[in-house]
């Protein structure tokens, strides 16, 4: 494969997805598949199982704080907080996911749900325009926008929200789920461009003329070539832009003040209260629920992340 | 359980509060011409010929955390709705984490501004102090006037005209181990004195404990350790003039200070950067002789799922005693609850106001355990062993100093490091002294 | 959308004699060029109307601000007063200031370059390692990024709790009877090394998928020629994977260094949780203590600049290589 012509391979594919063989991650089979690299099979797979131990301590490590607030949810707070810690949730119980359904979990839900997924759109679809524009064109003013873009995400934002709240004030938009999904975009949009960039320009144009040379439409040349290619950094970004306004606190607390506008974090915060103890089994149980339609997302794209740059189809 | 509950009702109030407000818009618009003309928009030259009944509109009361029960929220809501035909009461519960911040911003908005706030006594004069709140003093008779808690009036006064009224208070006690107290032959102390001996004695009889603590005392506890402060005569600052000083290394402060030192270094097992947090924990691991902590703290061992109400038995409650055999003077929490100043409302918000000051619902918090905002209800409490300390602790209970940057010291945290500094065993002068300079500036 | 094929010869800064006379003998043609020369400001649009909208006018302000006394009363409309360079000269003057920074700094680069390292290192260990394994490390490396600030930090407490915590109970269990009540946050450096580790936790898994997505764009032909031409593993990784990465490894690692700078949150919250306030205060919760929790947004304003100078500064070298690196993409 790696003498024919860097075109060959995309248009041999008949113009369906690239042949998943070829992929990096898919199994990464490719070392032990190729004759010239077979003798090192043995060696090879050992070195893999090593690999996977470690992975799979790391995820261990990583995941264990995060195993702690699921025991935690599930034992009342007298066995977590206890000379003799409870490791494994026996005899455990689920008063506090009762609670947690009890309360406004639903409705604050379906708040967190609109005020992300229009986030996480609209972050995407402005942001690969604007990349496109960036790695695509040579425009006066072109330099200005990327310093600008650069030098947003360093300004420290956290006063920002005094004025941020006159501005939704001025425009009827407190307590609405544009309002807010508008100052999220604008806070993920500059990250997003810069990821986005970096995975547009890596786009061989040539590709796409030659998808185009062999009749594709424009449409289809985009979205059987550049979107495939594409598809690991929208994904990478889409993740960010999903996390930073699915957890955000401190804009949701200013701007959503009305109870039934509560974002999942404003929801959370509910079961604190300084003045008395803390439902802390709540909170917990609360947490992993809301991390839930986190990895329900990540499941849905996940598969777009490893399908990566076709086989053979070098730019340089 | 009863956290469980109160958390359950509060969630339900909230339910309760978005049913509420769902249909009524139309009142909302009305009003915005008001609050153009209340804001300030003199050019409109506005008649002003709404002296008669306000006009019926949704008034939104902000109220923090759980210490209002459920029931104390319908009867409000029910006696408001009664007393102003065509207006509705919304109780929209708050948490005191990221109040501040909230306030900034919506007691600033005259279209989405609640009417009427609760607020802690501490931060009250962040905001009484710059004009956020409506003044009230006219009221203040018909509130309560002198019968209302006057700590709390002050932490409300900015300049001798009142912006937030006191809501409820409450304040801190001591709890104890009946059954230890007995194995090492103690009474209960009726001195400052006596305490601190039985403390160090109870450390000294149960020291086979890792943690054990005669007297439970984490190092950032200030806001205990200031009793001690108080109880030798000294202050935290101090105002000369218009000018605010840390008062922390006067002579009597430093005796305070000291004997704080004594009770962290001979008593307390607790940890010596430690917060106040959680008190039940320790209790309930049987690591505690004695701890001082809001009356609530009793419901978080009596709880199945926090703390361990088999425990319940041995457990007594005495006000701390000071020095000359009085209560000793412990510090005082609670909220004061004050008018918007961008309500549209204003109206309806005191009539609201008076309402929650109205014996009848002053009532409702003592029996819940909180003591109210007027003296003469206190008796409402109770009398068994937890509302006699109770009552007793208020009766000397001190605020923080009322300089307007006060929050400013809080903020910085200033007390928690001295207090860990002291529980490490540092010199208290030298440590004073460098707090009472930081503290100067801060007030500045 | 403009396909990319015509853009090769569209370059503004070289018109040279033919693209002239195209110009003026294909109308067609010329539509076509015009379009092209306003189809990346058209692009842009979007973007730069949301940011305009969502940050222009707070920026603006926050710009003015800085030269304002401008707090809580002037919230509630008092005319705020100009005070020229008050603010700055107010957080300049403080020598405890300058301790706070060479704190902050160093923390920011011990934490952003740790944090660089092991996501990276993730992201090319998930390319090794099998499919099922890749997926649970990415999961887990996602339920850590998922999950809420409230309970990620409380849980971490815990963990380091003095007399109640997880790691003390197992050291002490191992025989490190000297770990039994051993406080974690009381000593400066312990402080630093607890929130660090918090901090890292929190951040890699953002750098590794990040750099995942970024290697899944290398071409597997480009590795598997070096390997066969007898490259070493780590010759390829550093002549093939890393050129090719690195844009992406230029901006996760400038965000690291931005939000490590001004990290809040976690310090705010071991500080409560215990230690020494003043010997543990980093740039982000020293301004805050200064008094911006009670509401002097001026001093806020002209502190934000002020950090905003100093994250310049640290970042001066990956700035220009970006910029450098940007013009290289497209040229």
């Amino acid at each position: 494969m790696t003498t024919r012509h860097p075109d060959s391979s995309v248009l041999d594919t008949g113009g369906t997805r690239p042949a998943a063989a070829t992929r990096h991650t898919d199994d990464a089979t490719w070392t032990t598949q190729r004759p010239a690299l077979r003798a090192r099979k043995t060696a090879a797979g050992r070195r893999r199982r090593m690999w996977n131990a470690l992975a799979v301590v790391l995820a261990l490590i990583w995941a264990f704080p995060v195993y702690w607030m699921v025991n935690s949810s599930f034992l009342p707070f007298n066995r977590i907080r206890n000379p003799d810690p409870t490791f494994i949730p026996l005899g455990g119980t689920l008063s506090a996911y009762e609670r947690v359904f009890d309360s406004d979990f639903l409705a604050s839900l379906r708040t967190s749900l609109m005020v992300t997924l229009i986030t996480v759109a609209a972050a995407l679809l402005f942001a690969f325009l604007a990349a496109l524009a960036l790695s695509r064109f040579r425009f006066r003013g072109r330099r200005t926008f990327v310093l600008a873009v650069l030098v947003i995400q360093m300004i420290p934002a956290e006063g920002l929200f005094i004025s941020q709240f006159k501005l939704l004030e001025g425009w009827q938009l407190l307590n609405s789920v544009v309002g807010l999904s508008l100052l999220y975009i604008a806070a993920v949009v500059p990250f997003t461009i810069w990821m986005l960039r970096g995975f547009v320009a890596g786009v061989p144009r040539d590709l796409e003329e030659a998808a185009l040379v062999d009749g594709c439409s424009r449409a289809q040349a985009f979205f059987r070539i550049t979107f495939p290619l594409l598809a690991p950094g929208l994904v990478a970004s889409g993740v960010y832009a999903f996390l930073q306004a699915w957890n955000e606190f401190t804009l949701a607390l200013v701007i959503m003040t009305r109870p039934e506008n509560m974002t999942l974090p404003l929801w959370l915060r509910t079961f604190t209260d300084a003045n008395r103890a803390s439902d802390w089994a709540g909170i917990m149980a609360g947490s992993a629920l809301i991390a839930i339609p986190v990895i329900v997302f990540f499941l849905f794209v996940q598969n777009r992340m490893t399908s990566g740059l076709v086989s053979g189809a070098v730019k340089g | 359980m009863r956290t469980t509950r109160i958390l359950l009702t509060g969630l339900a109030t909230a339910a309760l509060a978005l049913s509420a407000c769902g249909g009524d818009d139309g009142g909302d618009t009305d009003s915005t011409d008001e609050a153009q003309a209340a804001a300030g928009d003199d050019t409109s030259g506005d008649d002003g010929e709404d002296a008669q009944a306000p006009e019926p509109a949704e008034i939104r009361l902000w109220l923090n955390g759980g210490d209002t029960p459920d029931t104390m929220r319908d009867w409000l809501i029910e006696a408001f709705e009664e007393q102003n035909p065509g207006s509705t009461l919304v109780i929209e519960e708050q948490q005191w984490e990221g109040l501040v911040d909230r306030l900034t911003t919506s007691l600033g908005s005259a279209s989405e501004t609640p009417d009427v706030v609760e607020i802690g006594n501490t931060q009250a004069p962040t905001f009484t102090t710059v004009g956020a709140f409506s003044d009230l003093t006219d009221m203040l008779g018909d509130l309560g006037g002198d019968d209302l808690l006057q700590g709390f009036v002050d932490a409300g006064s900015v300049d001798g005209q009142t912006y937030a009224v006191p809501l409820y208070a409450g304040s801190k006690y001591v709890f104890y181990r009946k059954d230890l107290f007995a194995e090492s032959g103690l009474e209960v102390p009726a001195t400052m004195e006596e305490f601190v001996d039985a403390a160090v004695t109870l450390k000294q009889d149960n020291d086979d404990m890792q943690n054990f603590s005669g007297f439970w005392f984490p190092g950032q506890d200030w806001r205990n350790g200031v009793t001690f402060l108080w109880d030798s005569g000294g202050e935290l600052a101090v105002q000369e003039g218009d000018e605010w000083h840390g008062a922390l290394s006067t002579p009597e402060s430093i005796e305070g200070l000291e004997r704080a030192q004594q009770l962290f270094t001979e008593a307390s097992g607790a940890p010596k950067d430690g917060n106040e947090a959680d008190p039940q924990v320790p209790f309930c691991a049987g690591e505690v002789g004695m701890l001082s902590a809001p009356g609530w703290v009793r419901w978080s061992i009596d709880n199945e799922e926090i703390g361990c109400p088999e425990m319940m038995e041995n457990v007594g409650v005495f006000a701390m005693p000071g020095s000359d055999g009085e209560p000793a003077p412990v510090l005082l929490g609670g909220s004061n609850i004050a008018i918007s100043a961008n309500s549209q409302n204003q109206e309806l918000a005191r009539s609201l106001v008076e309402l929650i000051l109205s014996d009848d619902f002053q009532a409702q918090y003592a029996e819940n355990g909180l003591t109210p905002a007027k003296m003469s209800l206190a008796d409402g409490l109770g009398d068994d062993e937890f509302a006699t300390a109770s009552i007793e602790a208020v009766t000397n209970a001190k605020l923080t100093p009322a300089a307007a940057n006060w929050a400013v010291v809080e903020g910085s945290r200033v007390l928690e490091d001295l207090f860990v500094a002291i529980a490490n065993g540092g010199d208290v002068e030298q440590l004073a002294a460098d707090a009472d300079a930081s503290i100067t500036e801060q007030l500045d | 959308m403009t396909p990319p094929v015509t853009v090769h010869g569209g370059r503004r800064e070289d018109p040279g004699p033919s693209t002239a006379a195209r110009r003026r003998t294909a109308s067609r043609r010329k539509g076509r060029r015009s379009g092209r020369r306003t189809m990346p400001y058209v692009l842009l649009v979007p973007a730069l109307a949301v940011l305009l909208a969502a940050l222009g006018y707070p920026l603006f302000r926050q710009a003015v601000m800085s030269f304002q006394e401008y707090g809580l009363a002037q919230q509630f409309g008092q005319p705020p007063e100009w005070v020229g360079v008050d603010n700055y000269t107010r957080l300049l003057s403080d020598s405890y200031l300058w301790t706070v920074i060479a704190r902050s700094i160093a923390f920011c680069l011990l934490v952003a370059a740790t944090t660089m390292v092991i996501g990276t290192a993730l992201a090319v260990l998930m390319t090794v390692v099998s499919r099922g394994v890749r997926l649970a490390l990415q999961i887990s490396l996602l339920l850590a990024w998922a999950m809420p600030h409230l309970a990620s930090l409380t849980v971490w407490q815990w963990l380091f709790d003095a007399q109640y915590g997880i790691v003390n109970w197992l050291l002490t269990s191992i025989g490190l009877d000297g770990f039994a009540g051993h406080s974690w946050l009381i000593e400066p450096l312990s402080f630093f090394i607890v929130a660090g580790v918090v901090v890292v936790w929190m951040s890699v898994p953002f750098v590794a998928f990040a750099v995942y997505a970024g290697l899944m764009q290398v071409p597997v032909e480009l590795e598997e020629a070096a390997a066969i031409d007898g490259a070493s593993a780590r010759a390829r990784f550093r002549l093939i994977t890393v050129p090719l990465v690195k844009p992406v490894l230029l901006i996760v690692g400038l965000l690291q260094i931005i939000w490590d700078l001004k990290v809040f949150t976690q310090i705010f919250v071991l500080q409560d949780a215990g230690g020494v306030t003043r010997e543990t205060n980093l740039i982000g919760t020293y301004i805050y203590r200064l008094g911006l929790g009670e509401g002097q947004f001026g001093l806020a304003a002209a502190a934000s600049w002020f950090v905003l100078l100093i994250t310049v500064g640290l970042s001066l070298y990956y700035v220009r290589v970006l910029i450098r690196d940007d013009e290289e993409l497209t040229r």
